[in-house]
């Protein structure tokens, strides 16, 4: 399983976290089971004893040991099953986080090209999904196989210490065969399906998505009748395989248990055999059966555990895909930044598109001397935004080079960070002082809207806290691009959202802020742009 | 979640499980066999110990009870498999009910009051919240049963081996009722806490992944990613603490179980040593007090089963409450319009129609308008001032609250008609596929003629397999006039007589304009009925009549 590996070495560096925690799982599980078969011993031992005494024979029994024994088991499985409980929620927690940091890493590593269009709320789902999968993956399918084995190992040892080498041979050959059903064949019985469900649901989500888009003219046309029975029948066929796994995980736990249970009567039966030739005690006897009685419980998470593993691999595949950590030169390039002077930005016979596209734009040149300003106009679909990630160093040209001194670059896509106004104006210059943001707050007319609140700069942004409209936002992130100290300035569409009153109010306030650097702003019309020495027509 | 809102998610999934009842019966019975074996296997198991320790029964005597001890581990199996292949197939069931009715639910709400709520979060709630019921369905249910059912055989049958006994174990689990709410409680506590961290967490770490580029840009990745690792530790030392306490519910059930055990098990050692000079413990032998040990952890069992499925519960809960919502949302009161008759040479009428949203002022007040057959009618007039809403009401998207619309003698939307709404849409596949999806019977020929009819015959001549292409192919799919061209062509093939158009020039590349215009003058000419709302002075000059819609007003130009 090698998409896997990368994710369980990052595991396995919390080595000592995860003996400590594997080790309170086995103390749990073994006190559960000394817990029985001690009690199981005990009984049988009295009952012989009390016979004895009954019948008037002197015996003797000492009762305090296992009394003790008893109690003791008793109290440690509780013991054990707590801390357990406490510290591998912990580590799983602390997994969830490594796991989580991790990838963020990968995902800055790898250059931006490849994550392409997955950006979407679509593919950030599943990627949440995904993650999450890998988080449990210690706690419910190593550790419990792991240890199983373990516990399958001393139970045989036991039986070859307390009965003999034929029986401890057959009871290991049953129950792997039982810990094979439980794990293995499982995994294997399942994979193609549970491969196939997340493959079906996000092909479904797509459908629905579709189908909701279209509404409208579906329902015009009276067709929404006929893909609604579509979308069910895809529905049910999902279901089924779902069903699938489940009924497969159950049936194969069924018979792992039966499997359990035939080892325990044939212990027993073995057992009779070597009792009867004085070989074993009584009260031995009865120990072993009900000690493998107990392996039930140690085998009874590991099917359902198992028959998502095909998911969790298919979910790392994917992990692996968005990020993958080829750390490729010529692809994530930046613009050089030692330009001649006076030249502040300078690309030359540029083709920009992404790669496999056809090319949006090709033998493009552009140079810009320290403070000039330029605009570029281009409807949608001109190449605009490519163009403008291009001169930003965020997309390698196709052909062509692109040197910049260095540039701020506000994207079209508006982004707010769940984080206070401070942390998120600080991006752009993280030695600015407050001072600092509040002018370019009152560049972009916010200062008025963040002094009012409690908090100020503190105020915090995002889901749960304070939210921005649209124009703010926009204004919000405008005035992070502002407070930048690059030479050169990108703006892509700078005031989307924006009310026209207050762009008409702010622009010339922000022309005479960049006022000797350079600055290129693209948009869709002159109006959208800032007052510029010469406008570029695109398209 | 306050409690009449939880009464009513309740009664809700109560709705579901009846329609499924079937198989949660059959669900509950196979437990109940697996139960009932596991009872029996006990039995044999300490009859078989008891006959060869005790009345030193030779090996082979006891052979058929060894054959029926075999016999009934096939029946427990059979009963563990069959219990989980019922609970598989009663979850499909409820899952297909409930999005039944979710389809009915988007169906009477119609499409102007589901474009209110993202694609995205009803294609989720369809997919992952309905998938989010399973659990329940399959486990916690039938478990709760269960969670009664085998426990009560098994005091039972211990009650009739050794009454004392019978006690410790009643004593040890007070109450099975007691003991359930307090699993509930704790397991409650326990998820939602964690759902609660995880869900914060992920967003923390969406939020950043989402900005990513813009933390490239601003070289700031390194300072995100110690920021996530430090929120992430934060919240984990403010779970634990909680956690701390919310486990010791689930320890305390594991106590009990374990002190349960161990207090049988030294009563029945003394009792068979004669040393209990009270209570039933002389008459018990080995067979009736290794069976009550035996039968002790599969009492608790079940319990300890119920609360491993405590957080399918809280995932179901929380996402019917969600659905619930979804399908309560009210719908447009759909009080059936009376009919009227219509002049034969009128296409659309509309007599006596009032339009008001909730307890809002009227957008529209005893409105009377008619539209001959063959018109081409533009609506204007300023935004807000009523024209969507008159569209969507000749469509049947929404209803009047008064009065009564006709379309060609029959209430809106009975029969199909072309719509073209702001934004076109397209679905994965191949361009026939797409023009497939309103017109099914459509020839290849008449679908690559409706594409070359709105300006797409280019784009599909430069795809290797022309209309049989994936329009995707290219990843990047269509541009928003594109969209709207692919929408029209679909409304070309389909021949409607009737064609509704909102702002169909509105926003759009000057291509796209011109395809569009052309396409309607087309539509126009071979005498189908046409109504749009625009501000585009083409669009104005192609039409017949211009009405102007504002304040509740509707009146020729």
């Amino acid at each position: 399983m090698p998409e896997l590996r990368p994710w369980l070495k990052l595991i396995f560096q919390r080595k000592g976290r995860l003996t400590v925690g594997a080790g309170l799982l086995l103390g749990t599980l073994l006190s559960g089971i000394a817990l029985l078969a001690l009690s199981g011993w005990f009984l049988t031992k009295t009952a012989l004893v009390g016979l004895l005494l009954a019948a008037g024979v002197a015996a003797y029994i000492n009762l305090y040991v296992p009394g003790s024994g008893i109690r003791f088991f008793a109290v440690s499985r509780t013991v054990f099953r707590y801390l357990e409980r406490v510290f591998n929620h912990n580590t799983v927690l602390q997994l969830l986080t490594d796991i989580r940091v991790a990838f963020f890493n990968r995902l800055a590593a790898s250059p931006r090209t490849q994550r392409g269009a997955r950006s979407g709320a679509q593919w950030l789902s599943r990627l949440t999904a995904d993650v999450d999968a890998l988080d449990t993956l210690y706690l419910r399918l190593i550790a419990p196989a792991a240890l199983a084995g373990v516990v399958t190992l001393l139970l045989a040892g036991m039986a070859w210490i307390l009965f003999d080498g034929t029986t401890a041979m057959m009871l290991l050959v049953l129950l792997s065969l039982a810990l094979m059903t439980a794990t293995w064949l499982v995994y294997r019985r399942t994979l193609v399906a549970s491969g196939q469900v997340s493959d079906q649901q996000e092909q479904l989500r797509a459908e629905l998505i579709e189908h909701l888009e279209g509404y409208a003219e579906l329902t015009a046309a009276g067709r929404t009748g006929k893909q609604t029975a579509l979308l069910m029948r895809r529905g049910l066929e999902l279901s089924r395989l779902q069903a699938k796994i489940d009924t497969r995980a159950g049936w194969h736990q069924a018979i792992s248990h039966f499997l359990i249970n035939v080892a325990a009567v044939l212990a027993l039966w073995l057992g009779f055999q070597l009792f009867s030739g004085g070989l074993v005690s009584g009260p031995v006897l009865v120990l072993l059966p009900i000690a493998l009685l107990g392996l039930a419980e140690v085998y009874a998470m590991l099917p359902e555990a198992f028959s998502k593993l095909g998911a969790t691999r298919a979910a790392a595949q994917r992990l692996n895909a968005d990020s993958n950590p080829i750390h490729d030169d010529s692809v994530s390039q930046k613009p050089g930044f030692n330009v001649p002077a006076p030249i502040a930005l300078s690309a030359r016979e540029i083709t920009a598109g992404y790669p496999g596209y056809s090319p949006l734009l090709s033998h493009f040149t552009l140079e810009l001397n320290h403070g000039d300003t330029i605009g570029i106009v281009g409807v949608s679909g001109s190449g605009k935004s490519t163009l403008a990630d291009t001169l930003a160093g965020l997309l390698p040209p196709v052909r062509g080079t692109v040197q910049s001194a260095g540039c701020a670059y506000l994207t079209q896509a508006t982004v707010v960070f769940e984080d206070t106004v401070k942390a998120n104006l600080l991006l752009a210059n993280p030695s600015a002082e407050d001072r600092e943001l509040w002018r370019v707050l009152e560049l972009v007319e916010l200062a008025d809207r963040f002094s009012r609140e409690a908090d100020g700069l503190e105020t915090w942004l995002g889901s749960s806290g304070n939210r921005l409209s649209g124009g703010e936002a926009r204004r919000l992130v405008l005035a992070r691009t502002l407070l930048s100290p690059a030479p050169v300035i990108i703006l892509d569409e700078p005031f989307t959202g924006v009310d026209e009153a207050t762009r008409q109010r702010i622009s010339p306030h922000i022309s005479h802020w960049l006022e000797g650097r350079t600055v290129v702003c693209l948009g869709h019309g002159p109006e959208a742009l800032l007052a510029s020495g010469h406008t570029l027509h695109l398209g | 979640m306050a409690d009449p809102a939880r009464a009513k998610v309740n009664r809700w999934l109560s709705g579901l499980a009846r329609n499924s009842q079937r198989w949660i019966t059959a669900t509950v019975l196979a437990g109940a066999l697996a139960g009932a074996a596991t009872i029996a296997q006990m039995v044999l198991l300490a009859w078989l110990v008891h006959q060869g320790v005790i009345d030193k029964v030779p090996v082979s005597d006891l052979t058929p009870g060894f054959i029926a001890l075999l016999g009934v581990l096939v029946l427990r199996a059979m009963g563990q498999g069959l219990q989980a292949r019922f609970a598989a197939r009663c979850s499909e069931q409820v899952r297909r009910d409930a999005r039944r009715q979710l389809h009915q639910h988007w169906n009477a709400a119609g499409p102007v009051a589901l474009a209110d709520t993202s694609a995205a979060s009803l294609a989720r709630e369809w997919l992952d919240h309905v998938d989010a019921l399973h659990g329940y369905f399959a486990r916690f249910r039938p478990q709760m049963m269960l969670s009664v059912v085998i426990p009560l055989a098994i005091l039972a049958v211990v009650f009739s081996l050794d009454w004392l006994a019978g006690i410790f174990l009643v004593l040890s689990a007070p109450l099975i009722p007691v003991f359930m709410a307090l699993v509930g409680m704790g397991a409650e506590k326990l998820n939602q806490q964690h759902f609660e961290i995880v869900s914060r967490l992920s967003g923390q770490f969406l939020d950043k992944v989402r900005g990513l580029t813009t933390l490239q840009l601003f070289g700031q990745t390194g300072y995100a990613s110690r920021t996530l690792e430090a929120r992430s530790d934060q919240y984990r030392h403010i779970t634990m603490k909680t956690l701390k306490v919310a486990f010791l519910s689930s320890a305390v059930l594991e106590f009990f179980a374990s002190v349960a055990i161990a207090v049988l098990a030294i009563y029945i050692g003394f009792g068979l040593l004669g040393y209990i000079e009270f209570g039933p413990s002389d008459e018990l032998t080995l067979f009736s007090g290794l069976l009550i040990l035996l039968l002790a952890p599969e009492f608790f069992q079940p319990l300890r089963t119920l609360s491993q499925h405590y957080h399918d519960r809280a995932a179901a809960l929380g996402a019917a409450a969600e659905l619930l919502a979804r399908l309560e949302q009210p719908v447009g009161e759909t009080a059936a319009s009376e009919a009227f008759d219509t002049a034969p040479e009128d296409a659309l009428c509309l007599k006596g129609v009032s339009v008001r949203y909730g307890n809002g002022p009227a957008l529209f007040e005893d409105l009377s308008l008619s539209i001959g057959s063959g018109q081409v009618v533009a609506l204007t007039g300023p935004s807000g001032g009523g024209k969507s809403t008159l569209l969507h009401m000749l469509a049947g998207f929404i209803a009047p609250s008064q009065g009564s619309v006709m379309v060609f003698g029959e209430a809106p939307g009975q029969q199909p008609f072309g719509w073209l709404g702001q934004r076109g849409f397209w679905s994965q596949g191949t361009w026939a596929d797409n023009l497939r999806l309103t017109t099914p019977e459509a020839s290849d020929i008449a679908i690559e003629t409706a594409l070359r009819q709105v300006g797409l015959g280019e784009l599909i001549d430069s795809r290797a397999e022309g209309i049989h292409s994936r329009i995707a192919e290219d990843g990047q799919g269509l541009s928003g006039g594109q969209a709207r061209r692919l929408s029209l062509a679909r409304i070309f093939l389909a021949d409607y007589s009737l064609i509704l158009l909102d702002e169909p020039t509105a926003g759009l590349d000057a291509t796209s304009e011109v395809f569009i215009l052309e396409a309607l003058r087309k539509l126009s000419e071979s005498g189908k009925t046409l109504v749009f709302s625009t501000h585009h002075q083409a669009l104005l000059t192609l039409a017949d009549r211009v009405l102007i819609v504002n304040n509740g007003e509707v009146r020729d130009a």
